[in-house]
């Protein structure tokens, strides 16, 4: 590793060392915790991650927004895995999730996101908390007071994080659009801007502005989904329809007694 | 004027009219409910009790505001906040007269939303999260357990719900409700209602159970029960659970009147082609009336139907509500793609109803449900009565 190129990436190295060490101090452990420094720290990381790799967009609700529900997801995110109550940890979930499909609409995908509101949000993360609620009713168990590893799985997790996020800068700065990190991850999704990477073979979209618009409505979604994609989506309801009658077969039975 | 004012204008206006709406219903209740039961109701404060809401709503207001020392403080004060919000942004895509463009008001708090009912689901499915926290913040394990029981209601009646809704999207190939009442107002015969009569009966059923109403109360039990997940709550914070309630009613009755009912039209003098002076304002006050019409109805309900057991609730649930919403929408496909006489529609469901009906009824005359009641029941009434 060159002093080189730490040189040229260092607007991205400095959020990440400093979000690293955030999380390190937050992550529930025995010894003085220290909640304060760790926020301040964990807030100035996601502020200099904002302010080094992204450049607002020409839209200044959208790019306003953009950093509303980015900077929401991330630091619920942080939250979660560093609360020392598993219903807080759930709750903080939800709002990383409620967050990401903001992140979702503001990409025109109104669907998706209601769709990932009503599956996650709305039963996924319910039923886990109704398991975090029947499982442990008296006060937080030992293993819930500390975290195993800390210090390692902060460093993996920042290592893969650093990793992907070098990958895709350099990506970016391939592909040319204008210039390395800073290349406006606001903008419209690659898949558009290449022609030859059709996302609709065979739906009747045009291809101009009106029809990318029209693929964002539940109309083109629809049209795409079972028209284009019919036989990846009766695969996947097959799955599911095959794991439901699995888990009801598991399921033990009562034995006796409705309900 | 700015869009920006026009939104925020409305806004206040839903909020504050909701709000009053709400006051003024508990009223209308409870005179109802005193003159099914043969008594006066409200009467001391103000000419015919009018004055009662307010004086309800300074008493939740005054009240000592107590948070219990054991409870989980935080989500003890977010649960109820997060019940009323949901309600109330569920109001934000249903239009409560003709919504347009071109009009001085719009009628809606955000049009054109192309989502439209999906959106209204995807934000209800989160009220279980007041209801669940609620219960598991009081740290009783009372209200843990009435917080468990509200919430696979809810979860469950989310269902049918949903389904009973299908057939609409793919009569009229839109979920947006602006749209859906333009579909319905090409004349009385144009109302969903003809076409959707068992969806309609499915809608309204789990919309009750999704707003805790009787006979789907078993959340709250009010009468004899203390309570369920709110029991540790008290003057404000229980006051925002029962707005929520009311709210979602409302909610409610002008998403049966818009899906099902067609919204603002009434032939004659509110059509899609009436554009006279206050045209505006005639399509707003059918609307209203049928809503009003709606909740009374829901009202009378509760003095009428007896509450469910909770195992007959979840059987209503998958065992009814569920295979009928599903053979609805096969139906509606089916008269889709050969494209029959839309009237078909409305013999299908009925026959379906009727099928249902009688698959429920077995030769001796007893119903399904008397004949697997569970052995257990008759156990411990056996020795004789225990006094109460």
């Amino acid at each position: 590793m060159s002093v080189e190129w730490i040189k040229s990436h260092w607007t991205l190295l400095v959020p990440l060392l400093m979000g690293a060490l955030a999380l390190a101090w937050m992550m529930p452990r025995q010894g003085k915790p220290r909640p304060i420094a760790a926020g301040l720290m964990g807030l100035a990381a996601v502020g200099c991650a904002g302010f080094f790799l992204l450049k607002p967009g020409p839209e200044m609700v959208e790019s306003a927004l953009f950093f509303l529900f980015a900077g929401t997801a991330i630091v619920a995110a942080g939250l979660m895995i560093t609360s020392h109550n598993p219903v807080y940890a759930a709750l903080w979930f939800a709002l990383v999730t409620l967050s990401v499909c903001g992140l979702f609409l503001l990409q025109s995908a109104p669907f998706l996101s209601a769709a990932t509101i009503i599956v996650y949000a709305g039963a996924i993360i319910v039923t886990f908390v109704f398991v975090i609620m029947l499982a442990r009713q008296s006060g937080a168990a030992f293993y819930d007071q500390s975290s195993e590893q800390p210090t390692w799985a902060t460093f993996a997790s920042f290592l893969l994080l650093g990793g992907m996020l070098v990958c895709l800068g350099d990506w970016r700065g391939q592909s040319g659009s204008d210039g390395g990190m800073g290349g406006g991850m606001l903008k419209v999704p690659a898949v558009w801007q290449d022609r030859e990477l059709n996302p609709n073979p065979l739906s009747t979209l045009p291809d101009t502005e009106a029809g990318v618009k029209a693929a964002g409505t539940m109309r083109g979604l629809g049209r795409s989904l079972f028209g284009d994609y019919l036989f990846a989506v009766e695969i996947a309801g097959t799955l599911l329809m095959v794991a439901t009658i699995g888990s009801v077969a598991i399921a033990p039975r009562r034995a006796q007694g409705g309900l | 004027m700015h869009p920006l004012l026009i939104t925020l204008l409305t806004i206040g206006g839903v909020l504050g009219g909701t709000l009053g709406a709400c006051s003024y219903l508990i009223y209308i209740e409870r005179k109802l409910a005193a003159f099914i039961q043969d008594r006066v109701g409200p009467n001391r404060v103000g000419p015919f009790g009018l004055l009662q809401p307010i004086a309800d709503g300074l008493k939740f207001l005054l009240k000592e505001d107590v948070i219990p020392a054991h409870v989980d403080k935080f989500l003890f004060i977010l649960s109820p906040a997060i019940s009323v919000f949901t309600t109330l942004l569920a109001f934000s895509v249903v239009p409560f007269g003709a919504a347009s463009k071109d009009g001085i008001f719009p009628w809606i708090i955000a049009p054109q939303v192309d989502l439209g009912i999906v959106f209204i689901f995807a934000v209800s499915s989160l009220a279980v999260y007041g209801v669940i926290l609620g219960g598991w913040a009081s740290n009783n394990k009372y209200s843990a357990l009435g917080s468990l029981r509200a919430s696979a209601q809810v979860i469950s009646y989310e269902i049918p719900l949903g389904m009973s809704v299908l057939g609409i999207a793919l009569l009229g190939g839109t979920l947006n409700l602006e749209e859906v009442i333009k579909v319905q107002a090409t004349g009385l015969a144009g109302w969903n209602f003809w076409y959707q009569p068992l969806a309609c009966l499915i809608f309204f059923i789990a919309a009750l159970a999704e707003s805790n109403r009787l006979p789907f109360d078993l959340s709250e039990c009010e009468q004899e029960l203390i309570g369920g997940y709110h029991t540790e709550y008290g003057a404000l914070k229980f006051a925002l659970f029962f707005l929520a309630e009311y709210t979602h009613v409302i909610t409610i009755s002008f998403l049966t009147v818009i899906l099902y009912f067609g919204g603002w039209h009434f032939p004659w003098f509110a059509t899609a082609a009436s554009n006279y002076a206050g045209a505006e304002f005639v399509k707003f006050g059918v609307l209203l009336f049928k809503v009003l019409s709606v909740i009374i109805l829901i009202m009378f309900i509760r003095w009428t139907i007896p509450r469910f057991r909770f195992d007959q609730l979840m059987g209503l649930a998958w065992k009814v509500l569920i295979p009928l919403a599903t053979a609805n929408v096969v139906l509606t496909m089916v008269v889709r793609e050969f494209d029959l006489n839309r009237w078909w529609l409305t013999v299908g469901s009925f026959v379906l109803f009727l099928t249902a009906g009688f698959l429920a009824i077995d030769p001796l005359g007893r119903s399904r449900a008397t004949k697997r009641r569970r052995p257990a029941a008759a156990v411990p009434v056996a020795g004789g009565h225990h006094a109460h």
